[in-house]
């Protein structure tokens, strides 16, 4: 496909959270659609294009660790930051961390490695001087260079994600999953989140064949059997 | 993942029918099985005509009988939710025990007016227009009942605060049991279900089963865990403001539907009753295990066998075989297969560890693989840890909580890093790296109170044996007294051994000597402290050289070879991976002194180790 593009990404850590286990965090096997997507969108990202994630290669091993960390319990609320916007003042705006400590443990990913295949489209906001073309040598020229417009990241801030562009003459990087983790079920995975729609989440059936998931299109996961 | 295969072992648990009583092992939706103690029998008029106890008693021990009863559910806050035809006596007689005595003539009971009218008045809604005769009873009953009443006979105060049940005088059922009550609750659910449904307006995909329908707001309480509240804890939980994203509160942030809710929970519950055999207390994490074979009795064969391993005590296999010599076999490299050759290798184990957090529940380790997977690396584990002398019997190891006190402070089990056994563990099973916090809390402990005992030696020898069988390191521990091809460190531990003996042969069994004093030094910093020991040494050498000549021969021959390999100038300081290996040194060249006598009753403690069998 013309307007689709390769990236490598590795990090030492990631944590692509299951929904369910939000508090105590255990992560999915392997990343996400949405958080490739997110990682994609750091890179360069107009309103212009939608990223589409086309399928992922799982190069690295699975391996799980257990992390515990301090954290508190609640939020700013947005009526508090709204209101000291209005009246420029942060008095009262704060949270005091000892109060609403919680320790809360999380299974993460150790040194991971993707490869994602992915397309863009161009959405209904596009101008008419917006042409694929143009915005896939864009996001060709970042990636390059290293350039984004916040660091991409493995599911959650705290862990980076490292990437680097897949030229059509490059050789990929191999695989090093054993013949026995090549094949695996994943369950029902998040593929993403309907912003557009109540932020519904959507699922699908994820399965690795030969060390690849194959991830389908966003739209075809609406239609109610 | 996990969700998933809980919600799956919930149907295939479903199916099955215990030969003994030909029930399924698990209550079928819109049911759960609770603790109830007595039971009220009612006329047919509904009078009330007793309170029958139906406890259990076994083993000297008095316990609830459990029941299938219409399901229960959280009850958060002070708004009464009674539950149907049964419930604590709050709800159901309105009185409960006092909260607030002040003073001992205050009453020990007290009347709770709130819970019992919402009783009263839901039965009242629902019962209405009933036939059933059973029905009509309980609904007269609750028509006359007084709280009051509770004073006189046949009441006494063990029965307050218990759960209740009603039965009709010439039923042999309870009321809830009967077909007219399971039909009406069946159908309250599924009104409540679709008046929910409707609610919500749109439904959502379940991310268990994949199904639309609707969500379920708060699942249902996991009871059970080890440390947890009486009341349960869950383990998909959005208890608070941080925890909730895009503006979503508790269940919708991950949206499961009721069925699915039901069923994972139900499962995990049952899971969590150590008397079915699924769940072992592993130094303070509840670790619950299961199987998913082509049968059901190859799964609780399966389940059997890995419980046994994972624990040593004294299992015995179901064909009679002991499985003490399991271990034995494993270490050897046997493939389980081989040992047990009824069980399939295929078969696919499930292992989830968990461990309460205030009244959630966190997932300490969770694995997932086939039994040919955990085989190996139990066989793995087990030859790490091999070391000469074997501080335990082969046919006797020591169980896993018992490795795991020797890791902490002043040897108590609440000292235990947690993280640690799940770290620990999680290598076990997946037969990756040893975490290093094992080796770091082992050589803290060996500074802080001298012990080399074989348990920590052998922790030590694994942790080291295994990075260079992966390759992290290149210095390789020999598994019994091996002088020659050992690194720097290995052969400062052999030297200090040595010291130590003569010493000990010179002066007699002293209680301040040189490992005392000089172990944490020795072992860290030996450049500081090496020359003057071996100064000391001479000395001590004289002395035993006039008592036992051949001894002090031997050991200035120990010496001369030890000192032979060591480079001119002694390092100014060890790694930890090295001190490791100084530990075990010292470890194996003093246990070559043990052996060697005959009378060991000073060493008894540390020559042969005794396991107590039971894991915490």
């Amino acid at each position: 496909m013309s307007y689709g593009v390769s990236l490598h990404i590795w990090g030492e850590y990631a944590c692509f959270t299951r929904p369910e286990m939000k508090v105590e965090r255990l992560s999915y096997e392997v990343i996400t659609p949405s958080a490739a997507r997110g990682i994609l969108e750091a890179i360069h990202w107009k309103p212009a294009i939608r990223w589409c994630v086309d399928r992922i290669h799982v190069l690295k091993p699975i391996k799980f660790e257990s992390i515990r960390r301090n954290e508190i319990g609640s939020k700013v609320s947005t009526i508090g930051a709204i209101s000291a916007m209005r009246s420029q003042s942060t008095l009262g705006l704060h949270i005091v961390s000892d109060d609403v400590r919680q320790q809360r443990a999380a299974t993460v990913l150790k040194d991971v490695a993707y490869i994602i295949e992915a397309h863009f489209e161009l959405t209904n906001k596009a101008n008419p001087d917006d042409n694929a073309g143009k915005h896939l040598d864009q996001f060709r020229r970042r990636a390059r260079k290293g350039q984004c417009f916040h660091q991409p990241c493995m599911g959650t801030r705290e862990f980076t994600a490292h990437f680097a562009l897949i030229e059509h003459t490059d050789q990929w990087p191999t695989s090093e999953l054993s013949d026995t983790d090549r094949d695996r079920t994943l369950g029902w995975m998040l593929h993403d989140i309907d912003f557009s729609n109540k932020n519904m989440p959507h699922f699908f059936r994820a399965e690795l064949r030969n060390g690849v998931m194959n991830v389908p299109d966003f739209r075809t996961l609406f239609v109610i059997p | 993942m996990i969700l998933q295969h809980l919600n799956d072992f919930y149907y295939r648990l479903l199916e099955y029918r215990n030969p003994d009583t030909g029930l399924a092992p698990v209550p079928p939706h819109g049911f759960s099985e609770e603790n109830i103690s007595y039971c009220l029998v009612l006329s047919k008029d509904g009078d009330l005509l007793n309170i029958q106890d139906i406890r259990e008693s076994n083993e000297h021990k008095i316990r609830p009988k459990r029941l299938n009863v219409p399901q229960s559910f959280k009850r958060p806050g002070t708004a009464p939710r009674p539950f149907y035809l049964w419930d604590k006596t709050s709800y159901v007689l309105g009185v409960e025990r006092s909260k607030n005595r002040r003073a001992s003539s205050d009453a020990l009971w007290e009347i709770s007016l709130k819970n019992h009218k919402a009783f009263v008045d839901l039965h009242l809604e629902w019962l209405k227009n009933q036939s059933s005769a059973e029905l009509i009873a309980v609904r007269q009953f609750l028509l006359a009942w007084n709280p009051d009443r509770f004073s006189q006979h046949p009441f006494s105060l063990e029965h307050l605060d218990s759960n209740l049940v009603f039965r009709v005088e010439g039923h042999s059922t309870y009321v809830h049991e009967s077909i007219a009550a399971r039909e009406l609750w069946l159908s309250l659910l599924t009104a409540s279900l679709s008046e929910k449904s409707r609610l919500q307006r749109t439904r959502t995909t379940c991310l268990i089963t994949g199904d639309k329908s609707h969500l379920s707001r708060l699942h249902p309480a996991i009871k059970g865990v080890y440390g947890g509240q009486s009341s349960g804890g869950s383990l998909v939980s959005f208890n608070a403001e941080a925890y909730e994203s895009l503006g979503k509160t508790q269940g919708e942030n991950a949206p499961v539907s009721e069925r699915a809710a039901f069923a994972y929970t139900t499962a995990l519950n049952y899971l969590l009753r150590r008397e079915k055999g699924h769940c072992l207390l592993i130094a303070g994490t509840s670790t619950v295990f299961w199987a998913k074979a082509d049968n059901i009795a190859t799964e609780i064969m399966a389940i059997e066998v890995f419980s046994s391993i994972l624990n040593p005590a004294t299992h015995t296999l179901p064909s009679g075989s002991s499985l003490r010599t399991l271990v034995a076999k494993l270490a050897q490299g046997e493939r389980l297969e081989d040992i047990i050759p009824e069980l399939d290798p295929d078969i696919r184990f499930f292992i989830l560890g968990l461990a309460p957090n205030s009244s959630r529940i966190s997932v300490r380790y969770w694995f997932d693989g086939n039994f040919r997977e955990v085989g190996e690396h139990l066989s793995e584990h087990w030859f790490d840890m091999q070391i000469a002398p074997l501080p335990w019997a082969t046919t006797d190891p020591p169980s896993i909580w018992r490795f795991l006190i020797e890791t902490a402070p002043a040897k108590k089990s609440e000292n235990i890093c947690p993280k640690l056994t799940g770290e620990w563990l999680r290598s076990i099973l997946t037969g990756s790296r040893y975490p290093r916090q094992l080796l770091t809390h082992i050589i803290q402990r060996l500074r802080s109170d001298g012990d080399i005992n074989g348990l920590r030696a052998a922790l030590i020898k694994s942790v080291l044996a295994r990075d260079y069988r992966k390759g992290f390191t290149n210095e390789v521990i020999p598994m019994s007294l091996d002088i020659m091809n050992s690194p720097v460190a290995y052969r400062l531990g052999c030297l200090f051994a040595v010291l130590e003996q003569a010493q000990r042969k010179a002066r007699g069994y002293a209680k301040l000597g040189i490992t005392n004093r000089y172990y944490s030094t020795a072992a860290a910093v030996p450049y500081s402290i090496f020359p003057r020991l071996i100064a000391a040494f001479q000395n001590c050498l004289l002395k035993v050289y006039t008592s036992n000549r051949g001894h002090a021969i031997y050991l200035e021959q120990q010496m001369i070879s030890i000192m032979s390999g060591l480079p001119n100038s002694l390092p100014k300081h060890l790694t930890i991976e090295q001190q490791g290996q100084f530990a075990v040194g010292y470890y194996h060249q003093k246990q070559s002194f043990v052996t060697e006598r005959t009378d060991q009753l000073e060493h008894g403690s540390d020559q042969t180790y005794q396991s107590n069998g039971t894991a915490q």
